[in-house]
């Protein structure tokens, strides 16, 4: 609908505008509040859709006139939604395409190639070439229907993404192997029902105290009448042995090729290395963000320790410290291969997707 | 016809749908209406102290947005101007806010009762709406309660008007205010606070968080017993007139999520750890839900909370669970633990800080220990000071050097005396503002051995007596860290010395009937008033009156008397009062607790021992005891004791005399 309101700016009611931060407003209470105890309520997958269509919406209804002038309004909504809710990276990671995708958009208005500015060089670093923020000015009356189309094939290939991912399934799973996973991903499973349509195995889900989200996981997998074995998280290390493959989750696929997953992850990680079992990781595109594992204050998420020691216990909370944390941070020598929605990567090509999708100057917003 | 009755359901669908979707309404109290936090709300509303560098009311607003509140009032009495700027300032006015803010101020309630009447005159309310106080820190999620209550106005025609939220957290808990220490019934069925029904389980496990989910009614219910002053007279009212007006409330249990409402330090020292340590997320120092400039902090290890700007001394050490604002300076070689410090303090070398709050802009020199104490806004602690446990030191108070304040010490810049002033004065006009200011430049004088001989303010509790002192100490910190372990005995002392004087007033009664001439049947109603008065079982009343009675002659005339002539002088007494006896000696029970209090009197009185005979005689002939009550009580009464048993078996003989005696008369009686 967006799509046919050419670049006039004046268009745009107060109203409309209000009704957009209102949105805004709303979107941001809402991963503020989001992901009580037992991770996001919704999946990473809807909370990118959702950023995506909420950027979408400020290209066709906030003030401008150049790209210059949009890439910094998106990098503005873009700061206060990340610092809403720091551990959800894909809101960042959908902010950063967008501005790729206004930089692809105002370099192809231009007539430029793409090409030219892919790469940061020692050689362009000194020469200061390309397309830097003074060269965004330049007007063009087609731009806001073009970065609208061009983010509207965005939001497709989100649709996409777990179809795409788990079309992938039968080229890994074989006949009467033996699976585990940890926890719930929703990437996991479409990935397992999709190989259990054809073939036969067993699974082995870790149950990933405190939360248990394990539980809900082999649920979900027995309904879909795949043999499914539920173990504690202790468990782990003496199951490993008889495991064929692990396939797991992750919450973000940081820019060294390590991931932040839910907690236990390492776990299952440095077992299936002891084993020598392959460890395959289902991340779709969204989930990969140019952030490094560091000592960050926004690395780390904790909860209300409530699940590790309840509060009715009384007395004893006042004499100890209770953490809850929620996730793991793996390092990428034991990440074997990842599965996303454009196929099968091995950790150390990660630096190649992540110059791919994003454009190096827009690496911190 | 048709038609209008077309319209007319048209109207009812309407108006359901109205019900379904109209917005969710909340009543937000930001008064306490006590002084629980004075001298500290003396200069700040309570509503706006800071828990972890925002304002309390900041908490309960985010409580009840998350939870899908549309609208809320916000009644404000105390300070409603402060209030009302800080809220104006605060994101909940801003355009966008999904909750609308209307602020509604008054110089006039004085109790919630007044609040919620005030909310019927003007009808705010259209539909069932959330109640809280602006102190209540919660995270809980009480779509599930409000649904559980919307079902049950639904089912049963508005028969309940409230739930109450309640969180299991047993007994021991730091965060169980201890004077809101509760017992519940509950229907175990139905969550129905319950008042002898056939079932029903009793707890001690709940913490109240001070949430209740309202009908419309009950601001009506207010207005029609004006008397109702707080939630637990409006609680009281309903459970006690349940079976007239047909009302119930009901009760809602939830493990999970947080809620305690700060009503006195003790409380805000927890709730400010619990917050610390992350029990109320997703409302955590670092999740910026004011949406404040500048507010943000990051969070490390050991819940150590950073706000922007702040520089840390070499050598000083957060260790856990600390919170400390923007702008903040730290000097070296500093311990810091369990604190909260605010924006834009300044703090020396070797300073230690234990469960601190310190709130914005205050200064602290060097070599300063502070245990679990509160330093306010602006205050200043100079070099060397200990501030011991539960010291408080209100708005710019100045303290030091070179001093240990003892524990439990409030400073403030207002005179105590001040205090009552201002109450008297409060409408008074310009002339007496300037004697005001005189006698505030007379007290102008601070006393350097309290607070240091650079200090500034007055020690709050010094210049009080004590029982006010005790009441202060109470009033701020709460009753957990005073505990009595004495209060229990205490107790149990002072309902003995109520049963004594309610005796001295039972003797002073039938002494003045004595002299008097005062009817009998006049007498019985003293002596129940007085029962009600002492609030003395009817069994402790015989037994008293009992003792009483054959205690007169003793009191009258010494206790050297003979048995003769203490008998001589009691059986004219039991002839008189007979009737008294009668009134309270009805039942067989009656007869054998008058009996055991008769025979206790006698086995402290030992020499007289031979007259009990005579007594129960007397009392058998006056028809105060029955002659069963008699010979079971002394068939029981036989296997107690060898010397009463032996004494027993004295008076048998006697007894069982006079008794054909009494039985022959009887008969003879009869016979004519």
């Amino acid at each position: 609908m967006g799509q046919l309101v050419n670049s006039d700016n004046r268009m745009p009611g107060a109203d409309k505008e209000a009704d957009l931060t209102e949105r805004i407003e709303a979107f941001l209470a809402d991963l503020k509040r989001g992901g009580c105890g037992t991770g996001p309520i919704r999946g990473s997958g809807e909370t990118a859709r959702e950023t995506t269509a909420l950027l979408r919406k400020v290209t066709a209804q906030a003030r401008w006139s150049s790209a210059g002038d949009l890439m910094e309004i998106i990098r503005k909504e873009g700061r206060r939604m990340t610092a809403a809710q720091p551990s959800e990276t894909t809101v960042g990671n959908m902010v950063l395409r967008v501005l790729k995708i206004i930089r692809e958009e105002y370099a192809r208005s231009r007539g430029s190639s793409e090409e030219t500015d892919q790469q940061e060089s020692l050689h362009k670093l000194l020469t200061s070439g390309g397309l830097s923020e003074e060269n965004f000015r330049q007007h063009f009356v087609h731009l806001k229907a073009n970065v609208i189309e061009a983010i509207n094939e965005l939001l497709t290939e989100l649709d996409g993404t777990t179809d795409n991912i788990a079309m992938q399934a039968l080229e890994h799973i074989h006949s009467n192997e033996v699976i585990m996973t940890v926890g719930r991903s929703r990437t996991v499973e479409a990935f397992l029902k999709d190989a259990a349509r054809k073939r036969k195995f067993h699974v082995i889900v870790a149950e990933c105290a405190p939360f248990c989200q394990g539980h809900e996981m082999a649920t979900n997998l027995s309904k879909a009448s795949i043999e499914t074995t539920v173990i504690a998280d202790a468990a782990i290390f003496a199951v490993m042995s008889r495991v064929n493959k692990v396939i797991i989750g992750t919450q973000t696929v940081l820019a060294n090729g390590g991931l932040r997953a839910v907690n236990g992850t390492h776990t299952v990680a440095l077992a299936a290395r002891h084993h020598s079992t392959p460890l395959i990781v289902c991340a779709p595109m969204f989930k990969l963000s140019p952030q490094f594992p560091n000592e960050e204050d926004t690395f780390h998420k904790f909860v209300s320790p409530h699940e590790v020691l309840p509060f009715t216990e009384g007395e004893i909370l006042s004499k100890v410290n209770v953490h809850c944390p929620v996730f793991d941070y793996v390092p990428p020598e034991l990440i074997t291969l990842f599965i996303s929605n454009i196929g099968g990567n091995a950790p150390s090509y990660i630096y190649r997707l992540m110059s791919e999708l994003y454009h190096p100057e827009d690496h911190d917003l | 016809m048709s038609s209008r009755g077309g319209k007319q359901k048209k109207g009812n669908v309407t108006s359901e749908q109205e019900e379904e979707e109209q917005p969710l309404q909340a009543v937000l109290v930001a008064d306490s209406f006590n002084r629980r936090f004075f001298p500290i709300s003396k200069d700040q509303p309570r509503a706006l102290l800071p828990l972890g560098n925002v304002a309390m009311i900041d908490y309960t607003l985010e409580f009840l947005t998350s939870t899908g509140v549309q609208e809320t009032f916000v009644f404000c009495c105390w300070m409603s101007n402060k209030i009302k700027d800080h809220l104006l300032k605060s994101k909940w006015c801003r355009p966008t806010s999904p909750n609308v803010v209307h602020i509604i101020t008054s110089d006039l309630y004085r109790s919630l009762g007044d609040v919620l009447r005030d909310v019927d005159a003007k009808n705010l309310v259209r539909n069932d709406f959330i109640l809280v106080y602006g102190d209540v820190v919660s995270n809980i999620d009480v779509s599930q309660a409000l649904q559980e209550h919307r079902h049950r106005r639904k089912v049963d025609k508005n028969i309940s008007v409230m739930t109450m939220v309640f969180k299991e957290s047993s007994p021991g808990h730091k965060s169980r205010c201890e004077e809101d220490d509760v017992i519940v019934a509950m229907d175990s069925k139905s969550k129905r606070f319950s008042m002898g029904t056939d079932e029903f389980e009793i707890r001690h496990d709940l913490l109240d968080c001070h949430i209740s989910i309202c009908s419309p009614q009950v601001a009506e219910l207010f207005t029609d017993n004006f008397d109702y002053q707080t939630r637990n007279d409006f609680v009281r009212g309903i459970l006690v007139n349940e079976e007239i007006l047909g009302n119930q409330i009901h009760l809602y249990v939830t493990q999970d999520g947080y809620g305690a409402r700060v009503s006195n330090l003790q409380m805000y020292d927890s709730v400010s750890s619990d917050m610390v340590r992350r029990w109320v997320y997703p409302l955590t120092p670092e999740a910026n839900f004011t949406d404040q400039q500048g507010q943000g902090c990051t969070h490390s290890r050991h819940n150590v909370y950073r706000g922007a700007e702040v520089s840390l001394g070499h050598g000083s050490q957060m260790e856990e669970n600390v919170l400390i604002g923007r702008d903040t300076s730290i000097g070296a070689n500093c311990h810091i633990s369990n604190s909260v410090i605010g924006n834009n303090c300044t703090i020396g070398d070797n300073v230690v800080l234990d469960r601190a709050h310190m709130w914005n802009n205050v200064h602290i020199s060097s070599n300063v220990e502070i245990h679990q104490s509160v330093v306010c806004d602006g205050a200043v602690v100079k070099e060397a000071v200990h501030l011991n446990k539960q010291c408080v030191l209100a708005y710019n108070v100045v303290i030091g050097p070179n001093l240990s304040l003892p524990d439990g010490t409030v400073v403030s810049m207002h005179h105590p005396e001040e205090e009552e002033e201002d109450d008297d004065d409060e409408f008074l006009s310009d002339d007496q503002e300037v004697g005001h200011s005189k006698d505030k430049t007379r007290q102008k004088a601070f006393n350097p051995a309290e607070v240091g001989p650079e200090g500034k303010g007055y020690i709050w509790k010094a210049s009080m007596n004590d029982t006010e002192d005790e009441e202060l100490a109470q009033c701020l910190w709460g009753l957990v860290l005073n505990p009595d372990p004495e209060s229990d005995s205490e107790s149990e002392a002072s309902e003995e010395s109520q049963d004594r004087t309610f005796q001295l007033e039972v003797l002073g009664t039938l002494q003045r009937g004595l002299e008097e001439n005062i009817v009998c049947d006049n007498l019985v109603l003293e002596i129940n008033s007085l029962k009600y008065a002492y609030n003395i079982t009817l069994k402790e009343v015989m037994q008293i009156l009992t003792r009483v009675v054959l205690e007169y002659p003793f009191q009258q005339q010494g206790t050297q008397l003979t048995t003769l002539q203490y008998t001589g002088s009691l059986l004219p007494l039991l002839k008189t009062w007979s009737p008294v006896f009668k009134n309270y000696i009805k039942r067989a029970q009656d007869h054998l607790d008058c009996l055991s209090a008769v025979e206790e009197l006698f086995l402290e009185q030992d020499t007289h021992q031979t007259a009990m005979v005579k007594v129960l005689m007397k009392m058998y002939q006056l028809e105060i005891l029955e002659e069963e009550a008699i010979l079971k009580w002394f068939s029981t009464g036989a296997t107690n004791d060898k010397s009463r048993q032996l004494r027993k078996n004295q008076g048998k003989q006697r007894m069982s005399l006079q008794r054909k005696e009494s039985e022959e008369d009887e008969s003879s009686e009869e016979g004519e």
